[in-house]
Formats: structure tokens, sequence, C-alpha cells
């Protein structure tokens, strides 16, 4: 395949499938989300921004050429110098009204977020450099995006303070700066078709990972309730019943199905779980993974 | 956990209430006693809820009401009210007639819970021809009117070489009514299964054909549910009795004799009824319920094997059936010193194909004269 056919295939691939057309970020640009989604956004893409200096690590373990390390490790220090992505992140927490310090904790990260962003850095650990820099090229939509995103912010939730939209700001310069080199690479060292097909398969795969994390962000803003065919009771022992099975619950298990009422959402849950345990170190990823179990055996609907 | 010391009376989870044998269906592989007319019904509906309040007493957390056709009886709305005030989760496992859709909203408004329709074939001229009557029409009524009432719905087909063909079109079936769960059951050839062997076990090639099908069908991630239940005469290992004999369900039959399963009135044991003694004492210390509990009892292979915990040593009515003896390791495990019991019907289902099927009779069931 020619270099400018590769090309094409990539920018295709990020048509169809980068996340700026997820049901989350429609929302998110045209005003529609709550304060809490936007709290919960903030909250859990942060682990995402925790993986990338990581995942950029990796890359750099793979790379034979001394100039392609000099250049690429740029991109650690964006995120990890002082002011750089990760404190500029903490930023946006703060400016959206969290607590900065609960959020560098990484304790109330949604199980399904957490697994898309692993997925990446297994992801990278597991393909060679050519594929972990294909994987990167989502960077190419990435500038437009967070232009889009500032206006969206500025627009609809001036509530926000202003000074939280440095990371974005400064993504608008670096995202297309980095989606340069990455996708120089891509195209000089992509030589056989099979090797373009890998690239490709790399980019899809890593849509697949930031649109399987806004599903993540999405459900936790859903609001659970108990299903009309499941029947809780408490004698003589607290017990959820459904046909043809019977879940036994410990008193934490028969608590957070009372909160779910179809009013508070699955964060909203984890939230009061964790007032009511506050020293429990996993308490939000237990409700979680207990909230999910429960939907998965149709205990719960929303 | 010791073995030799389990819990006494161990918790139980499910009532199995089978409040009639009355039934307009014939099927040749109904798990009721092939002595039909030795179980009158016995307990009115102010007796079946008793029972029911001890169950939950005991523990129990489901009841099937079944039969026979459950919805034969007139007071069927009465007993689940009951159930259901006793906090049972109430589960109706039914043929889908006579109840109809109204019928089926009296007892929604009663308390009823979930829905188990059976049907025989997946479509309208095979199951009424196995069923004996035409009723296909009255299921597909009664699987509308269930999701309609937002009722959880069960589709459940007893498997055989008949039918086992047609695996994908009863997964559509399921689909097209709405099941939100479907179970594939193989033949269990106890009582009259048993009596019609010859005309329902499967060949090898038929279970593997289906068993791919079943896994091809889930595979596309959708609903149904599928339960596969798989035929022990082919598998090697014999099924769980039962969940353990005596351990987590007891069934009542329409006489109030109180068992550890369907099958086990067949057997020469003792056991108790529910109209001369509460539930609780049936099940804690009738001789019968007590004869196969925990492991005291087993024979060789099953006594060392490592297994036992898992699969109970088989099927005690199974043993009694095929060997005379019901403390027998079940035949259906291939380390019994009965398995040529199994292997040689096995063989003959192999050598006579499924061409000349048509050839082969079956005894429908229904109260011998």
């Amino acid at each position: 395949m020619s270099r400018t056919g590769l090309e094409a295939r990539l920018s295709a691939i990020l048509d169809e499938r980068y996340h700026d057309r997820h049901p989350f970020n429609l929302r998110m640009h045209e005003g529609r989300l709550s304060r809490e989604e936007i709290r919960t956004w903030v909250r859990n893409r942060y682990y995402y921004q925790t993986r990338i200096p990581i995942k950029d690590g990796l890359i750099l373990g793979k790379a034979e050429d001394p100039e392609f390390r000099r250049s690429w490790i740029r991109r650690i220090h964006d995120h990890d110098d002082p002011r750089g992505g990760l404190e500029r992140w903490l930023a946006l927490a703060r400016a959206v009204g969290l607590d900065a310090a609960e959020v560098a904790s990484l304790r109330d990260v949604l199980p399904g977020v957490r697994r898309a962003c692993d997925e990446y850095v297994e992801f990278v650990e597991s393909h060679d450099l050519l594929e972990s820099v294909a994987a990167s090229l989502t960077e190419l939509r990435a500038g437009g995006l967070m232009a889009r995103r500032i206006a969206a912010f500025e627009t609809h939730y001036p509530w926000v303070e202003r000074e939280g939209l440095a990371y974005f700001e400064s993504r608008t310069r670096q995202a297309p700066r980095d989606a340069e080199e990455g996708l120089a690479h891509v195209l000089e060292h992509a030589r056989s078709e099979a090797d373009a097909a890998r690239c490709a398969a790399a980019l899809e795969r890593k849509c697949e990972i930031l649109w399987a994390l806004l599903d993540a962000v999405e459900w936790a803003g859903r609001r659970p309730r108990l299903a009309g065919r499941a029947l809780l009771r408490d004698e003589p022992e607290p017990m959820v019943v459904l046909p043809e099975r019977a879940v036994e619950l410990n008193e934490t298990g028969r608590h957070i199905l009372g909160l779910c009422d179809g009013a508070r959402g699955m964060a909203a849950i984890a939230r009061e779980m964790r007032a009511r345990h506050p020293d429990a170190e996993s308490v939000e990823r237990d409700s979680y993974a207990f909230l999910q179990a429960m939907e998965a055996v149709g205990v719960l609907e929303s | 956990m010791s073995a030799a010391a389990p819990e006494r009376p161990p918790r139980l989870y499910n009532l199995i209430a089978e409040l009639t044998y009355r039934c307009p269906l014939g099927c040749p592989y109904c798990s009721n006693p092939v002595a039909l007319g030795d179980f009158p019904e016995a307990l009115a509906a102010s007796a079946w809820v008793r029972v029911c309040r001890e169950a939950a007493a005991l523990g129990a957390v489901h009841v099937g009401l079944t039969g026979g056709e459950p919805t034969a009886r007139r007071d069927l709305a009465e007993i689940v009210a009951g159930a259901a005030a006793a906090g049972l989760y109430t589960h109706l496992v039914t043929a889908g007639t006579p109840v109809g859709p109204d019928g089926l909203a009296l007892l929604r408004e009663a308390g009823l819970r979930s829905v188990q329709l059976s049907v025989q074939d997946a479509e309208a001229a095979a199951s009424d021809a196995l069923a004996g009557t035409a009723c296909f029409d009255a299921k597909r009524a009664l699987a509308g009117a269930t999701r309609e009432l937002g009722l959880p719905l069960t589709l459940n087909v007893v498997l055989h070489r008949h039918n086992l063909g047609r695996v994908r079109e009863l997964v559509a079936l399921a689909r097209a009514w709405g099941a939100e769960r479907l179970e594939l059951a193989n033949v269990q050839l106890h009582g009259w299964a048993l009596r019609n062997r010859a005309a329902l076990l499967p060949t090898r090639a038929q279970l593997r054909e289906a068993a791919a099908v079943v896994e091809a069908e889930r595979a596309r991630g959708a609903s149904p549910e599928i339960v596969f239940v798989l035929a022990d005469y082919w598998s090697d290992r014999p099924k769980p009795c039962s969940g353990g004999w005596g351990r987590r369900q007891v069934v009542v039959t329409p006489d109030g004799r109180a068992l550890p399963c369907h099958a086990a009135a067949e057997l020469p044991l003792e056991f108790w009824r529910v109209t001369e003694r509460s539930l609780g004492e049936c099940w804690a210390d009738a001789p019968g319920m007590n004869a196969f509990r925990g492991e005291a009892w087993m024979p060789e292979p099953c006594r060392s094997c490592p297994e036992r915990g898992r699969d109970f040593g088989g099927c005690r009515c199974q043993a009694f059936a095929l060997t005379g003896d019901a403390a027998r390791t079940d035949p259906a495990c291939r380390l019994a010193p009965d398995h040529e019991r199994v292997r040689e019907a096995r063989e003959a289902a192999e050598r006579d194909g499924t061409e000349a099927d048509d050839a082969i009779a079956w005894v429908p069931r229904r109260v011998q004269p």
C-alpha cells in the first residue's frame, strides 16, 4: 500500500470510530451533561492520563533508534513535568469541584475505565513499535476535539473555572505535533501490506478502547433499581431471589441494593458507600463490581 | 468440611409442589410416576399453603408449582397467594393449558413471579403429536400473556431423538416468544421415559450436533440464556442427584409424600407424608430422606472418587431402575460396575439409527386402567 493509501485508510478509521462520535462526547459538546456527569468523567479520565507516560515508557523501550527516543521522550516530560499534563488535569479536577487528592488516589476509578486503560498499556506491552505508534494516532483528531471542547466548556459550562481548561489548551498545541511525528514514523516503517494491516488494526483497537472508556463513564450515570423479577428478602438472611436462582447478600450488598431506588446514579451510590465506610480501602471498586454483577444476573435494571 | 458430619437437617432451598398429576398432555417422557393412579390429590389449598410456610421456615427460597398440570387445579390462585405470603418466590411450571391468559393474570395478581412453559417441539404439528393433543397454540398465547404481564419466561424442552435435530429452531422459537431463558434438557430415562427408552434415546451424532448448535447460538450473545442439560447415558459421567439427595430440595407429591426428587416414590424406601406430619419432620427424619444423605452409604468406586462431592454418586433412582439396588453406583458412570446396562442401550440406539424411528411406538403417559 502506498503512503497516501495507508494515511487515507487510517483517516477513514478515525472518521468512523474516533470517540468524538461517542454519545457521551456529543452530549458534552452540546452542553447536555450534568455537573455530576462532568465530574465523573474528569475523575475517571485522570486514570487514562496516568497510563499515558507508562505507555510512552514502554514505547521508548522498544525503539532502537536514538533519534526516535530523543524525540519521543518529550511526551513523558509533557505529562510528568511540573505544570505538565497530569498536574493540569488535576487543576481541571479542582475547577469542576473535585478534591484533587481524591482524584489522584484513583480509588474511585470505574472498573470499565480501569479495564479499558489497562488494555491500552497491555496492548503496547504485547505489540511491536510500529503497532504501538499506530495506536497512538488517535492524536490525529485530538487537537480538533480539544478546540471544540474548550469552546463547549466556555459556552455551556461556565461554572467550570477558566484556569481548569489549561490542559485542553496545551493539548491543542501538543497533539498535532505528536500526531505528525507518529504518523511520519508509521508511514515510513509500514513497508508491506501486512504492516499496513497491523497498523490499521492497532488504530481500530485504540479507538475501541477510548470508546469503552466513555461507555463505562456513561454506565456510572445510570440509575439502577430493583428489577421486577427480583425479590429482596431479609429473613432468615438477606437474599435476592430470581427465577431459578438466588443470591445471598452480606450486609454491604444488602445496603447497596437498598440504595438502588431509580433516583441515585451508580457513582452516587459508590459515594454513599464511601461515606459509610470512610476507612475501607476499595469501597468504590467493590461497590461498582457488586452493581455490575447484580446487573449481569438481572437483579438491577436502569 | 468433614463429610462424616453433614449439617442436620440440611438447609432447604427449593420446594417442588406437585399439586396434581392430572394433565391434558400425554408426553412419553413424563417425570411423574408410572403408577399415576396411586397418587390421589390429598391436599386442599389450605394444606399446600401450610406446607409452603413450613418450607419457608426450613429456609426455602423458591417454590415450583408443578404437576401434572398445576393449572388444572381451580384453587391454584389461593395456593399462589399463600406461597407468596410465606415469602417464597413463586414459579409456575406449566404446559400452557388450561390456564389461559386471563387465568395467568389472576395468578400474577395473587403473587406469581415467574413462568416456565414447556413445548414439545419447535412447530405445532410435531409438538402436538408428541403431546398427544392440540396445545401448541395455547402455549403461544400463554407465552405472549406472560410477557405482557411482565413476568420472566423460561421455555423448557425435553430433548430426545425425535427433536434433537431442531435445536436451532427451538432457539428461534424461544426468541420469537420472548423467553429470557431456554432449558434444553436431554431426556432423563426414568419412569415413563425408561419405558419408552427405545423411542427416545438419541444417537451420539445427534447429541454432538445439538451441542454444537447450542454453542453457536450462545456465541451470538443474544438472549435467551440457554441451559443445555447433558444426556447422562452419553456423557460417561453421572448427573448429580438433584443437588444431592435430601440436600437442597424437597418434592411433595399430590398425595402428600415428601421426597428428595420426582422419581423417588418408586424406590422401596419409607418416606413420610405432609398430611400426617410437618414438612420439617418429613425433611429431617424420614428414613427414606436420610437413606442417601452424606457419603457413608456410598459403595466403591464412589466412596474414594474425587467427584463424589460434585455428582453424589449420581442418580439413586436410575441405579434402582437399572440394577434393582438404589445403593449401587449410577450405571451412567463409566466407572460403575453396571455401566454395561447403559452401554447396551446406547449401542442399540446407534444400531437402530434414526431412519426407522416411526416404527418404534411409544406409550403415552396416562393413568393406566
